[in-house]
């Protein structure tokens, strides 16, 4: 294998991996704070489809915020109806990110008519970090990406500090391990953890946006294609910590990227069909064996 | 028909559940049956055994299957391999037999609360029962459904059956049964010809009365000092809880003195009816270590935290945290490795030790107490109370909880009761059968 290639598998292993590593890292926010966010899908097309109309209408970062908002606007739905409801955690997430499919679909249509595929949206382009993107290899794998990324991998510390560092994180993770210990030491359970939900519906509503704006340039129906239950697995193989869901998120981010490399390589024993599946394969294996030691937080998709 | 009465605890549930297969009795001798048929043993088995040589139990919680039909949950309660419309039709001869009437074909979740009850008796008889253990099965029932049910347990043993009745309702046993046992702490306090008793004579035997205990009770003065709690039920006069005094609850589980102790830690809102004044910073001390004094898997030092939670900064130093966790680990004797393990790691009485450390570090004003000493031994029981007199002489006002009268009694300055959700006082020289007797509601003036 030749090192421009090597490269090239490198660079869209980073950027496929974006978008899964914002939505997981909401999600680890939301689990850690005993919410099961099935609707975390549905915050991702959320995101996009907001992402794709405020990019058109004000630019790029225009499309951030309102995807951001677009995301967290289907978590509110989730956290009103499981959270303040107490409804049932893995329906209303189900319901959130089925009505997500469909109110996108409609919007979109709305929006952009039945053209669709045609659709270009101003994106965020690959900025260089000064320096660091001469490095070789290293450098324009990693440093030469959108600003997506780089807010990504500073949001992981960021995460990191909220959940272990301040009061509002050790409210959501007693909220998440013991809602009963939580609420005699005075935690209101309920508030945290609609923040929790609401924090990672923001966040997974700029991985959708992060996915129109540096990754596909456009939007179509039902374009998060299961990113969102992909970050789900991650948060498992990332045992719901920030860093871990980072890492996994690369990992599943190179299974995606792998079928780049096979088809510029012109490799054909795989059908190309198996290569598209293989991330929704590898979550599935990820699931299935538990990875070890991995403990959900004790009153995951548990209502108080 | 046998009555078996006794508190929570006393060990009612756990003797009808050796006799029905479910426990395994450190010793003692199983009889089943009569001159015809004696099978007599150390043990049973299992629940089958039990029910191959007769016996049937009605648990104290439901435990037919609500998405079943009448005929699925009594073939799978009594074994049978018949399914189908096969099942239905022993059901329904079954049902006939007993004179209990349900339909057999009905969805068991559509059925009422008093024919969910028939049908957990006919489950309990379905395998041709002589002998029917009954665990508190009218706690569900209100009164004329009680009465239907007393109608069908009369009718089993005019049958030629014998029924055990598990209750704490006093009223029950007079009303139902020939031959009545008490039992307080496991072993039979009373037993005899219900007629030969009358419910004072039981009530003393279910809470005891042991003189002796009464002098260990700290005498002091505080009624000059400054009020930390007013309980005030309506159109009532208050009653004032002041600083260093400790002031006991006793009450029966389920009379209202949780939500009355979690009201007053802040925890709860208010019930209903009582106006509460808390004047001071509380320390609350919940009943249950594992799910909610403490989480488990969090560190000594991040539930060192969370017992401060309100004067935790934004921003959380750790460092702080730790060395405020190490405190109470050397200052109240908690035997851990150190305070980054995981608290599920302690045993029950270092857990408590630290509970208690953690609440009485910052030398609250109040202390609320619900059962501290629960499944402790002696020392650490010792220990608790120790550390629960120290605050008060330090001047906090400590109200405690246990469902344990003698503990109670040995800790308390004054004496609350609480029955039905009404507070009363009684004299600190009360004796154990007058406090008994409030707490089952014997004694309550008319208001």
């Amino acid at each position: 294998m030749d090192l421009e290639l090597l490269i090239a598998f490198g660079a869209a292993t980073v950027r496929v991996a974006t978008p899964l590593a914002l939505a997981a890292l909401g999600e680890a926010i939301s689990e850690r704070g005993g919410v099961l966010n099935l609707g975390i899908e549905g915050s991702m097309l959320a995101g996009a489809l907001g992402a794709a109309i405020g990019a058109i209408a004000g630019g790029p970062w225009a499309g951030v915020a309102l995807g951001m908002a677009a995301g967290m606007s289907a978590a509110m739905v989730l956290a009103l109806a499981a959270v303040v409801g107490r409804a049932d955690q893995i329906i209303s997430g189900t319901a959130v990110t089925l009505g997500a499919i469909g109110l996108t679909g409609m919007i979109a249509q709305q929006a952009f008519g039945t053209a669709g595929a045609g659709l270009a949206v101003p994106t965020l382009a690959p900025v260089g970090v000064p320096l660091l993107e001469q490095v070789p290899v290293l450098g324009p794998i990693v440093f030469r990406q959108s600003p997506l990324t780089y807010l990504t991998v500073a949001l992981v510390p960021v995460v990191a500090w909220l959940l272990f560092r301040t009061r509002f994180g050790l409210e959501l993770r007693a909220a998440g391990e013991a809602p009963l210990g939580a609420a005699a030491a005075g935690v209101r359970v309920r508030m945290v953890r609609s923040l929790g939900v609401l924090a990672g519906g923001a966040l997974a509503g700029i991985g959708g946006a992060s996915l129109v704006l540096a990754q596909v340039g456009t939007f179509t129906e039902r374009m998060t294609a299961g990113r969102g239950f992909i970050a789900i697995a991650i948060v498992v193989l990332g045992r719901w910590h920030p860093v871990g869901a980072l890492l996994a998120a690369l990992l599943f981010g190179a299974a995606t990227a792998l079928q780049f490399l096979f088809q510029a390589s012109g490799i054909t024993v795989v059908p190309y069909q198996v290569l598209l599946a293989l991330p929704y394969l590898l979550a599935l294996a990820v699931l299935a064996t538990a990875v070890g030691r991995a403990r959900a937080p004790a009153a995951l998709a548990r209502n108080e | 028909m046998h009555a078996l009465l006794g508190e929570n605890g006393a060990g009612k549930t756990t003797l009808m559940r050796i006799a029905y297969g479910l426990e395994i009795p450190d010793r003692g001798e199983i009889e089943v049956g009569s001159e015809s048929r004696t099978a007599s043993r150390e043990r049973l088995a299992s629940p089958r055994e039990a029910r191959a040589l007769g016996i049937g139990m009605v648990h104290q919680h439901f435990t037919s299957i609500p998405a079943f039909t009448v005929a699925e949950n009594v073939a799978l309660a009594a074994g049978w391999r018949e399914t189908g419309r096969r099942a239905m039709s022993r059901a329904r001869e079954v049902i006939d037999r007993l004179g209990l009437p349900l339909d057999p074909g009905a969805v068991t979740r559509d059925l009422s609360v008093q024919l969910r009850q028939r049908l957990e008796i006919v489950q309990a008889l379905a395998a041709e029962a002589r002998v029917l253990l009954l665990d508190e099965p009218t706690a569900v029932l209100a009164p004329p459904e009680v009465a239907e049910l007393v109608n069908v347990i009369r009718r089993f043993a005019a049958q030629g059956g014998a029924v055990v009745l598990i209750t704490h309702k006093l009223r029950e046993v007079a009303l139902v049964a020939d031959r009545v046992t008490v039992l307080r702490d496991g072993r039979v306090a009373l037993t005899g010809s219900v007629g030969a008793f009358d419910p004072r004579a039981l009530s003393a035997a279910m809470i005891g009365d042991d003189p002796a205990l009464a002098e260990t009770r700290r005498v002091s003065d505080t009624a000059e000092h400054e009020p930390r709690i007013s309980i005030a039920p309506a159109d009532q006069e208050p009653i004032v809880l002041r600083a260093g005094e400790i002031v006991g609850v006793a009450a029966v589980e389920g009379n209202g003195q949780r939500e009355l102790l979690r009201a007053i830690a802040g925890v709860d809102s208010s019930p209903p009816g009582l106006s509460l004044t808390v004047s001071g910073s509380v320390a609350f001390i919940p009943e249950d270590r594992t799910t909610e004094a403490l989480i488990g898997e969090f560190t000594l030092v991040e539930n060192q935290a969370l017992g401060h939670l309100d004067r935790l900064p934004r921003w959380l130093d750790w460092g702080a945290i730790a060395r405020d966790a190490d405190a109470v680990i050397r200052d109240h004797d908690v035997r851990t490795t150190g305070s980054a393990v995981a608290a599920a790691t302690l045993s029950g009485g270092n857990q408590q030790k630290f509970v208690l450390g953690r609440a009485l570090g910052r030398d609250p004003e109040i202390v609320i107490a619900e059962n501290p000493t629960r499944g402790l031994d002696i020392r650490a029981t010792g220990a608790v109370h120790g550390r629960l007199r120290e605050a008060a002489g330090r001047g906090a006002c400590v109200l405690v909880h246990s469902s344990d009268l003698d503990e109670v009694i040995a800790l308390a300055d004054r004496l609350l009761v609480m029955h039905a959700g009404v507070l009363q006082e009684l004299p600190r020289v009360a004796s154990r059968s007058a406090i008994g007797d409030a707490m089952l509601g014997l004694s309550r003036e008319p208001r």
